[in-house]
This record gives C-alpha cells, sequence and structure tokens, in this order.
C-alpha cells in the first residue's frame, strides 16, 4: 500500500488517528508532564531542581551505585548466560539436561519481584538458614550491595542466556572445526574465532542486563539498605515518603539519561553488527572439537552449581511458605495460604480482573500496530513505532512517576482508579506482541493480502478474514506477557494502587515491610504456579496455532 | 457470463527511488491495449518492468502517470478490491488457515452471495481444475500443482473480468510446467477471460500468448505473435529473447523489389524477403537463427568456417562454427562433423532479418 494511497482507506486514517490519540494519551503526554515538573520552576524554565539534585550528595551517590550496581549486574550476569549459553550449545549435553536448564532459567524470569531477595533474606539474613544455621554468624546483615548484585544477577542472567544461545547456536561449528583443522589450539580457537564472532551478542547481553538492573526497583528496595542508595528507590521514597512530586520527576529525569544511552546503543550499534556463518547449506557437523573433556567438566559443573543455587532459593520460598516462622517455628501450616486467599483475596481478585481487562487489550493492541509497521506503508510510520516502545524502554519507576504526576489531578484524572494500571501496562508491555506481530508477518507472504484484496475484500475485512487469525499466535504470545507483567510487575504500578485497587505485588511488598514473610512466601508460590501454568498453556496454544511453515513464536518475544 | 472486456493502458509509468542511482523508472510510458478475450503476455528478464506493469492493472501499485482502463471503466485510481480482477500469484498466496474449499469461496463470501450458490460456484471451478474431492484439504497438504490449480480456481470462481498471471508455472517443475501452461491455455479460452499474463520463459510466453510484449528497462520493446517476434524481430535484444540467434555485422549492397543483398563476412548474400527500410549503403545485422543455417563439407559455396564446438543433443546437433573472428551457433541434423572440420556456412535465401542498427 503506498502512501497515495491512504487518503483512499478509511480504515487505515481511522485507526491511525486512534492509535496517535491513545499514544499521545498514554506516552507523550505522561513524559511531557514529567519533564515540565523536572525542568519549570513556579512557572518558568528552570535548571534548579535539577541543579538542587546533583547537589545533593545522597542523591549523586544514588546515581553512581545505580551505575556501579548495572554494570556488574551487567559483567556476572553476562558471565553466567555465556556459561549457559556455551554448556547448551557446546557441551553436547543429552536433551534432559538442557530441557531441565531451560526450565531452571526460566524461574526467575517468570517470579514476582522479591523471590530471590526473600530467599536471601531467609539465607543470610541475621537468623538466616546459612549465615547462623550453617555457619553460627550472628549480626550478620543480609543489605548492601553484595546481596543486591547477588540477587540481580541470579534474577536478570536469564536474559543473557536467552540472548546468547541463538548468537552461540548460529556459529557454524564447521567455521570452528576449520580452525581446529588449521592446527589452532583448542584454547586459540576459543579466544580466536568463537569468541569474536560471539561479541555482538555479548555486547547486547550486557546492555539489556544493564537496562533491568538500572530499572529494578524491587531489588534494591528490600535489600540495598540505606547505606546502598539507588535512583529508583531514592525516586519512590522522594514521592511516597516525602510527597516531593518534583524531586520524584527529577530522580526519575537522572534515571532517564542512562537508560535512554544504553537503549540507543543497544539499538543502533549493537542490532546492526551481528555476523552469520551460516551461509548456504550447513554440511555435516562433527562433534565439537573445542573443548577438552576436563573444560566441558567444570563448565557443566558450573552450571550445576547455578541452577542448584537457583533451585535452592525456590525451595526455600516454597518451604517458607509452608512453615509458622521461618527460622524461629518450623512447624508445617497452611496458614500462609489461608490468608492469601482470605485476607489476601482482594489483592488477587483485583489482580486477576485488571489482567483481564489488560490482556485482551493489550494483545489486540500489539497485533494491530504490528500489522500496521510490517504491512502498511503510511506518513509517520518510523515515529509509531518509536513511541510504542517508550514506555517499554523506560524503566518502570519512570512511566509510574510519569503516570502519576500526569493522572492525578484534572483535566485527566485516572489515579485511583483500574483504568490506568490497564493503560499502564498496555502500553509499556505491547511491544512483545507488536515485535511478535511483526516477526510472524514476516514469514507470510504479503501477497496473501493482496490475494485478499484482489478477491474484492476492503482493508478492514482482509485484516479481520485473513491477517487476524495468521498472527493470533503473536497475539496470545502479547495476552500471555500481559498476564505474566500484571502478575509479577511492580516498578511502575506502585505508584499506582489505591484503597480501591492493589496488586499482589504490591500486597508481597507490603507483607515483606511488615516483616510477614510467610505470607509473602506465599504470595510468590502462587504467583510462579499461575504464571507457570498459564506461561505453559499459551505454549501449547501456540504450537496448535503455528500456521504451516512457520516458525513458532516464544512467549517472550524475540 | 459476461462480455469479455478489453485491457487499455495508456503511458503509464512507474518511478521508485533507488539507493545509488536516485530515481529510476520501472515502468516508463508503456502503453498496451488488450483486446477483449485475448491471452497477452508480457516477456522479458528481471527487472524489465513486466510484473510492476501487471501489478498496476491490478491496483496493487498506482502509477505516476499514466491511465489504466478495463473495458469502458478507467480504473488508474481505484482500489485493487473495487476492480473485479482475478490475480494468480507466483507464490499461490493460498490462505493457510483456510481449506481449498474456503480458499476458492473466499471472493464469494466477500460479495455475500448466499450459501448455495457459493457451494455449486465452487464444486463447478474445482471440477473445471480437476480438483473435485479436495474441498477439505488444507493447502500445506497439497503439491505445488494443486496449490497452483486452487489458486487458478480462487482467481477464477468470481466470474472477473480479467484474469492476471504473476510468473505462475515458475515454482513447478519442468514437466508440470508444460502440463500447466496446457491447462491455463485451455481454461482461459473456456471461459473466454482477458488475460495478461507475466513470465521471464520465451518457451512458455510462445505456447500460450496470442500476442507477446516483450519488455526491456521498463519499456515495451517489441509487441506482436510469436511468429512476429521469432521471424521479424525488430532488435538484437528482441532477436536474442526470442529463440537463439547469432548477429553478424553486415552492410547493404543494393536493394531491389523484394530482394537486398548484403555483404558479410567478405561475402555476398542476397536475401529474399521484405526487410522493412534499410538503405543501401547502411550497417546492419543479420540474425540468424540456428535451425536456419546449413553446413556443407568445405566445397567452396557459403562462408567458409571450421567446427569450433560440438554438442550432441539427440534431435539436433549443435556446433559453432567459427568463421573469422565471428562464432555462428549452427543447430543441424547433420551428426557426422568433428571438432576442427573445415565447413561451408550456408545462410538461407528467405527468413533471414536484417537489423538496420549499428555493432555497438
Amino acid at each position: 500500500m503506498r502512501r497515495a494511497a491512504l487518503g483512499r482507506d478509511p480504515t487505515l486514517v481511522a485507526t491511525l488517528v486512534v492509535l496517535w490519540s491513545l499514544l499521545a494519551l498514554f506516552v507523550v503526554y505522561p513524559m511531557v508532564v514529567l519533564l515540565g515538573r523536572a525542568f519549570v520552576d513556579e512557572g518558568a524554565p528552570s535548571l534548579g531542581p535539577l541543579l538542587s539534585v546533583v547537589g545533593d550528595p545522597h542523591h549523586r551517590k544514588a546515581f553512581v551505585n545505580s551505575l556501579l550496581l548495572a554494570m556488574l549486574v551487567g559483567v556476572f550476569g553476562t558471565l553466567l548466560g555465556l556459561l549457559f549459553a556455551f554448556a547448551a550449545t557446546r557441551a553436547s549435553l543429552p536433551r534432559s539436561w538442557l530441557s531441565a536448564f531451560d526450565a531452571i532459567t526460566l524461574l526467575p524470569l517468570i517470579s514476582p519481584p522479591f523471590t530471590t531477595s526473600i530467599a536471601i533474606i531467609f539465607s543470610f539474613g541475621p537468623r538466616g538458614l546459612i549465615t547462623h544455621d550453617l555457619l553460627g554468624l550472628t549480626g550478620t546483615s543480609a543489605y548492601g550491595l553484595p546481596t543486591t548484585l547477588l540477587s540481580e544477577t541470579l534474577t536478570y542472567f536469564p536474559i543473557a542466556y536467552l540472548t546468547l544461545k541463538p548468537v552461540l547456536a548460529s556459529i557454524d561449528p564447521n567455521v570452528e572445526d576449520m580452525a581446529y583443522s588449521l592446527g589452532a589450539s583448542r584454547r586459540r580457537v576459543f579466544w580466536t574465532v568463537t569468541l569474536p564472532l560471539a561479541v555482538p551478542g555479548l555486547a547486547n547481553a550486557f546492555l539489556l542486563l544493564f537496562a533491568a538492573s538500572l530499572a529494578d526497583f524491587a531489588t534494591p528496595l528490600i535489600l540495598a539498605g540505606n547505606a546502598f542508595p539507588v535512583l529508583p528507590t531514592q525516586a519512590f521514597l522522594q514521592i511516597t515518603g516525602l510527597f516531593d512530586f518534583k524531586g520524584g520527576a527529577v530522580l526519575s529525569f537522572a534515571l532517564l539519561v542512562p537508560a535512554a544511552v544504553v537503549y540507543l546503543l543497544q539499538r543502533h550499534w549493537v542490532a546492526r553488527s551481528h555476523y552469520v556463518t551460516v551461509t548456504g547449506k550447513v554440511g555435516p557437523q562433527s562433534g565439537y572439537k573445542g573443548t577438552t573433556p576436563l573444560v566441558r567438566g567444570l563448565i557443566v559443573v558450573g552450571c550445576v552449581l547455578v541452577a542448584l543455587v537457583v533451585l535452592y532459593f525456590y525451595a526455600l520460598l516454597l518451604f517458607a511458605s509452608l512453615v509458622k516462622a521461618f527460622g524461629a517455628d518450623n512447624a508445617f501450616t497452611l496458614a500462609h495460604y489461608y490468608a492469601i486467599f482470605s485476607e489476601g483475596w482482594r489483592a488477587i481478585r483485583d489482580t486477576l480482573i485488571i489482567a483481564a481487562i489488560g490482556m485482551p487489550l493489550g494483545g489486540l493492541f500489539g497485533v494491530v500496530v504490528g500489522t500496521l509497521i510490517a504491512r502498511r506503508d503510511f506518513p509517520g510510520r518510523d515515529a509509531l513505532e518509536i513511541v510504542t516502545m517508550i514506555n517499554y524502554a523506560l524503566p518502570g519507576t519512570i512511566v509510574g512517576i510519569a503516570y502519576l504526576i500526569a493522572f492525578n489531578d484534572p483535566p485527566i484524572a485516572l489515579t485511583g482508579g483500574a483504568a490506568i494500571i490497564v493503560a499502564c501496562y498496555v502500553f509499556r508491555y505491547s511491544p512483545t506482541g507488536i515485535r511478535a506481530t511483526v516477526a510472524q508477518l514476516q514469514q507470510i507472504d504479503p501477497s496473501i493480502e493482496e490475494a485478499s484484496q484482489s478477491l474484492g475484500a476492503r482493508s478492514g475485512e482482509t485484516f479481520r478474514r485473513v491477517t487476524l487469525p495468521l498472527v493470533l499466535p503473536a497475539f496470545f504470545a502479547g495476552l500471555g506477557v500481559v498476564f505474566i507483567r500484571s502478575m509479577t510487575a511492580i516498578s511502575a504500578t506502585i505508584f499506582l494502587v489505591s484503597i480501591s485497587w492493589t496488586l499482589i505485588t504490591v500486597r508481597i511488598l507490603e507483607n515483606m515491610t511488615e516483616l510477614s514473610l510467610g505470607p509473602a512466601a506465599a504470595f510468590s508460590v502462587f504467583v510462579v504456579l499461575a504464571v507457570f501454568a498459564v506461561t505453559a498453556g499459551v505454549s501449547t496454544l501456540l504450537r496448535r496455532l503455528k500456521a504451516p511453515g512457520t516458525a513458532p513464536i516464544s512467549v517472550f518475544g524475540t | 457470463m459476461s462480455e469479455a472486456v478489453g485491457v487499455r493502458i495508456e503511458a503509464v509509468s512507474k518511478r521508485f527511488e533507488h539507493r545509488v542511482k536516485g530515481e529510476v523508472y520501472a515502468v516508463k510510458r508503456v502503453s498496451l491495449d488488450v483486446r477483449p478475450g485475448e491471452l497477452v503476455t508480457l516477456l522479458g528478464p528481471s527487472g524489465c518492468g513486466k510484473t510492476t506493469t501487471l501489478r498496476m492493472i491490478a491496483g496493487f501499485e498506482m502509477p505516476d502517470e499514466g491511465r489504466i482502463a478495463i473495458g469502458d471503466r478507467e480504473v488508474t485510481r481505484v482500489m485493487a478490491n473495487d476492480r473485479n480482477v482475478g490475480f494468480v500469484f507466483q507464490s499461490y498466496a493460498l490462505f493457510p488457515h483456510l481449506s481449498v474449499f474456503e480458499n476458492v469461496a473466499y471472493g464469494l463470501r466477500v460479495q455475500k452471495k448466499p450459501e448455495p450458490e457459493i457451494g455449486r460456484a465452487v464444486g463447478e471451478v474445482l471440477e473445471l481444475v480437476g480438483l473435485a474431492g479436495y474441498e477439505r484439504q488444507m493447502p500445506h497438504q497439497l503439491s505445488g500443482g494443486e496449490q497452483q490449480r486452487v489458486a487458478l480456481a480462487r482467481a477464477i470462481v468470481f466470474r472477473p473480468r480479467v484474469l492476471l498471471f504473476d510468473e505462475p508455472l515458475s515454482n513447478l517443475d519442468a514437466k508440470l510446467r508444460v502440463q500447466m501452461r496446457g491447462e491455463i491455455l485451455r481454461l482461459q479460452k473456456t471461459l473466454g477471460i482477458t488475460s495478461v499474463y507475466v513470465t521471464h520463459d520465451q518457451e512458455e510466453a510462445m505456447a500460450i500468448s496470442d500476442r507477446i510484449a516483450v519488455m526491456a528497462l521498463g519499456e515495451i520493446a517489441q509487441l506482436g505473435t510469436a511468429e512476429d517476434l521469432y521471424h521479424r524481430p525488430n532488435s538484437a535484444f528482441v532477436a536474442g529473447f526470442i529463440g537463439r540467434a547469432t548477429l553478424l555485422p553486415g552492410r547493404v549492397i543494393e536493394r531491389q523489389a523484394d530482394r537486398t543483398t548484403v555483404e558479410v563476412l567478405g561475402q555476398r548474400h542476397a536475401i529474399v524477403g521484405d526487410q522493412d527500410a534499410v538503405r543501401v549503403g547502411a550497417a546492419v545485422r543479420l540474425v540468424l537463427r540456428p535451425e536456419a543455417l546449413r553446413l556443407a563439407p568445405r566445397a567452396g559455396r557459403g562462408l567458409p568456417g571450421v567446427v569450433g564446438a560440438r554438442s550432441f543433443l539427440g534431435e539436433k546437433t549443435e556446433y559453432r562454427i567459427d568463421v573469422g573472428d565471428a562464432a555462428v551457433l549452427v543447430a543441424s541434423d547433420a551428426e557426422a562433423f568433428k571438432i576442427g572440420d573445415p565447413v561451408d556456412l550456408r545462410l538461407p535465401e528467405r527468413g533471414l532479418r536484417l537489423l538496420d542498427e549499428p555493432t555497438s
């Protein structure tokens, strides 16, 4: 469809008007209000608020800490991810091992926030299983950089694994065998062939982890403690503790700058420089000879250890949810589960209602935008793509504060209701559905839509009869992501809950601050199980719906 | 059946932005008049603009200049869904989520035809393309040839006024291609639907077309029947694209009535037949068709040549005859000549074409 045709396609025009209105209201407007709050003082543009924040040593420290933490999480998470990716693609492990690794690395991705934090407190706190019971230490603190780093690394390294696995898998082993047959030693092959080919993937993984850690709000809130302030928690405390919206806005802006830099780096530098080593037909592959049995053994042992730590944390969580008071009274009880389904029931109900409203909206939004981006040529298409990515790419704290400031007062007062939480989910988590739709459509011959057109169908009818059924898998993938995020996200929505509408994740946080860790653990177990069930259900559905001849879509997008 | 209508393309152009070359013409002032019921083929190498022209007739692309009319109706700015044109895609473009029946019924459902009529029409057309009984199959269960038949059935079931084919056979193997083109021709003649057919395969074009438009660089190089193009090409490009030809440089020595004498490779040769307007003294090129040339053992009658290469193809034997610097392709019934044999290359008197263009 050419530009010239825009005027004669009323459906397209109407769709674009609706989309842009929604994006203007829920993406552009909150950001403008946020920046306005940060840079306008008493009606005049001013750098005063920014300078006062920069001048505050505590805030400066939070900024430096955030970057330091993100850097370390990026490095360690990428290394762990590389370890697992190498084991998965180069250690010729049996299939059952690979499935086990995949399942274990999936756990942190679908868990609510605080999951590892709770387990770390159980392990390393003053009465921790490891520090107190095992090592006999007293007066230990579970707070600070080391535990925050450990928790975030274990939470986010699966992102690096998922990024690096296809990168390593796409390196044709024949290339490595070639270097080997040319006389290079195994170590030399790794350093001169495998690693250089994986560099773009490593950089990508590092940046993704850096961004994830920078945006992480829940982990430092629990584990960082007073000695190690970071930006997202500072912004949160500024608003909820001091009701200082302006200070929160300025701190958000301080967070926005590195996040935007990382996002742009990731998008424009890494995304472009990837190598394709599989050219033409891949010949028969001999077993990979690049590792000695010893190295291979060490790698597998490393992976197993990490996997055991992850499993240990989740086992601990399950255990804590089933005993009266972890560490003090280890008698079996279902009281915590009773609690979450009685006094905690409202949070579960609210969460499910909001998810139920957000899922179809988010799924549809993803499919419509994805179809427009992949299939139509119209003025402002690139702008549309970028604007739909903004809320997704920004740390949740920024989005939450922007929504809070923008929709707190007339003309558009939405805070306190369910609508603002739904809107937050739809515009923050639909990019996965958008990208899944684009990926799906790229595999489908564009002539199919032209065929429908030549058979007399108008563009709306073509979308309904042909495009929509074909992108149904992407629709369900988008739906699944909105569900997972409504069950697990907190950084944005913590600012948007109210007396009338609350969320499971927020209840977990409240439980944590009240030190009622049992219900917090029970909630977490419930969320993990619910998300696991829905993920499995959606994955099965996706395999069923897969159009013949197209690659399957992951719930986690691409 | 409704009355067949013609398709008229007037000075249609389509430009696009090239990354390196800037604005270039994909199609440049192309005019074409397809008569009612006729099958015209757009033939040319890839990138010659044939598919773009076809897509503009379908309404998938809008021309930057010019007009397109189907019958009496100008459709230049009409959307594709409003043109009543059947399109058969190179990739078939079957709806993968719909059964054979639903694929074929699609156009009728869009027109909101009553159910019994849909059932009857789809049944008839599946019968016509030889797929009765396939109604419940899904596209991915079908072979390439069967998918092609479904695509064909889907394009004709709603009685379009014009049928457009975009290289419909290029994904089939050679044998099936020959069979399917016979069926397409039979269907087109039975239904009498005006058709435009795009292909890069000259044999296919010659086999099915009423007329052929040979395209090059976005323009129509020559329009005519297969016989016209073969015997009377108007350019070296057409001569080389339709059938095979060796071009030899020559000079017109003398002209009288329908007899023209040319000098070629140092010898005089008389040609019988109309040669349009070649002037005496003009530099020309002779179009030599391999099967029109004859070989004889060297006896001083004809162009003196030496056998440079030989391949035995069964029906014919193909020789490359070196005459001085020129290499001439000859398809001969004689199998006996060996590489290095001196031969006489005899040019025919009739059916030789002179191109009034200097060697470039």
